[in-house]
């Protein structure tokens, strides 16, 4: 531990404890429906996990999740590819690939609900449609930014189009759709939340929704950290992935 | 004369064969495509789904209808009215947070995480605490708002406010302006690119939180119409509420985007974040 570590990562753990200081306080001081100390939390947190119920909801969240996600990915990656390297294709749907990014995918869940109903299949359905648009517009904006003479030089080697697919156009670019990765996850999880909210009610979305109609509020704030830790961990393992996928590019 | 009038003719000229090819490159096709999916929706919706389904045909006719009733009209204002002051408080707030976070090392420091946690919290999560706090009031929405777009702004303003040369410093520096004045005049001017970035996602997150918002607690407003009229099977009228939410949504990126593009052109930042 030399001096400039200390300097460095001081502020943070320092900021940390403040942090739970102040949340510890201010649990005690207000009234205990509307808000709990940090003290509280840690053990309804304990509680929850040591019947099970926790660990049993966050399989159900998680399975929902990954369903969704890869769902997302799997279809909106080798689309981005298409509709870059067909450019009529692009040019037609391009507005309406926009239009729909920019939709709050929210104002869809009732239709989804009165169409699809309670089961799983709606709720992968939410997840998926949260997570698609930033995968595919960020790999279409990635493979237009591909400069054309790289493709002239792939062809004036004779390579095949499947060839060219796998040399050039998906390795140019998969940093491109790694970005749109990142922002899939975080759109995912938000998805994954409210699906569990509006829809048939499981996993985490639940147990948050249970414990605030019980004004168990301990249990309210118990989820919130665990979905909020959830989001920090994911946000970080996309920072990764795009990092590793990106080393190329500088 | 004769030659000032192929002078005239002559980029008219151009410019009408520039716009032929766009319209038989990009409008005819985009046109195709836009009626083509139209027709596969109206044709399978009315093969396979239940009347009340919405399809083109129906929500076309729904429109003027929905538009001129008062339930909708005071839906629409009710949202719009709280997306736009949970914005603007939010606009303050981050902006004023975000330019010391992004010029004070230690302030960085300190909140770095806490901000970068915070944003990568899903909003929505924290809805039934909103609730228990402000009950079901517009109050609840207004916060699920501020705490949905204040984290992008603060983002972004922070990352513009670290952006700034050092030049631009040092020579407001050397004419011995102050902390607060530089601030103001120079890191902010100068990262007014980032804070329009910002403002374009906490604006579609702001929009999304009103909606969950109104799903969630009920009160007046868009999301709870679509709410009540999807689960009345009126399908058509609530389509009609999602087309407007996403036409507000199309709207503020274009704007947002124009503005840069306009006022600032001397900055490119064609990125899209979450």
């Amino acid at each position: 531990m030399t001096a400039d570590a200390l300097r460095r990562h001081g502020p943070f753990w320092l900021s940390l404890i403040i942090g739970m200081a102040l949340w510890e306080i201010a649990g005690r001081m207000a009234n205990p429906a509307f808000f709990v100390p940090l003290s509280e939390t840690l053990v309804r947190l304990w509680q929850l996990t040591e019947s099970g119920q926790l660990i049993r909801q966050f399989g159900e969240s998680a399975v929902l999740f990954l369903t969704g996600f890869v769902l997302a990915v799997v279809i909106g990656m080798p689309l981005g590819l298409l509709l870059a390297r067909v450019r009529l294709m692009r040019v037609a749907l391009e507005p309406y690939i926009m239009i729909l990014y920019a939709t709050p995918m929210v104002a869809l869940i009732p239709f989804i609900l009165s169409m699809m109903g309670f089961g799983f299949a709606p709720k992968v359905l939410v997840v998926f449609l949260f997570a698609v648009f930033p995968v595919l517009y960020n790999t279409i904006e990635g493979a237009r930014s591909l400069k054309p003479e790289m493709i002239e030089v792939a062809h004036s080697f004779r390579s095949s189009e499947w060839a060219l697919w796998r040399e050039v156009m998906v390795p140019y670019t998969l940093p491109f759709t790694m970005t749109g990765v990142r922002l899939a996850i975080g759109r995912a999880l938000v998805g994954m939340v409210a699906a569990e909210f509006f829809l048939s009610s499981t996993g985490l979305g639940q147990l948050i929704m249970t414990a605030g109609q019980n004004f168990d509020t301990p249990g309210v704030f118990a989820v919130i950290l665990v979905i909020g830790l959830m989001g920090v961990a994911l946000m970080r393992i996309g920072l990764m992935i795009e990092q590793y996928f990106a080393r190329w590019r500088d | 004369m004769a030659s000032l009038d192929a002078w005239l003719a002559k980029p008219a000229t151009a410019a009408s064969r520039r716009f032929s090819l766009a319209l038989s490159q990009t409008f005819l096709p985009r046109l195709v495509a836009g009626l083509t999916i139209l027709l596969i929706w109206e044709v399978v919706v009315r093969a396979l789904a239940p009347a009340y389904v919405a399809k083109p045909t129906t929500v076309l006719l729904a429109i003027p209808k929905t538009i001129t009733d008062p339930a909708f009209l005071s839906a629409a204002v009710q949202t719009l009215t709280a997306v736009a002051q949970g914005l603007l408080i939010s606009v303050v707030l981050g902006t004023l947070i975000g330019l010391i976070v992004g010029r004070s090392l230690l302030a960085d420091r300190m909140l770095r995480h806490y901000i970068n946690g915070f944003y990568a919290v899903p909003m929505i999560v924290i809805l039934p605490l909103v609730s228990l706090w402000f009950g079901y009031t517009s109050s609840a929405r207004l916060a699920t708002i501020v705490f949905a777009s204040l984290f992008s702004i603060i983002v972004n303003v922070s990352d513009g406010a670290r952006a700034v040369p050092r030049e631009y410093i040092e020579v407001s520096r050397s004419f011995r302006s102050g902390r607060w004045r530089s601030l103001f005049e120079i890191v902010l001017p100068s990262s007014l690119p980032y804070f329009l970035a910002g403002l374009r996602l906490a604006a579609g997150r702001a929009l999304i939180g009103a909606v969950v918002a109104e799903f969630f607690t009920s009160i007046n407003g868009l999301g709870q119409y679509i709410l009540l009229m999807s689960r009345t099977f009126r399908h058509d009228e609530a389509f009609v509420a999602v087309l407007f939410l996403a036409a507000f949504g199309v709207g503020i990126d274009m704007v947002t985007q124009g503005a840069t593009r306009r006022y600032l052109p001397w900055y490119r930042r064609d990125e899209r974040t979450t």
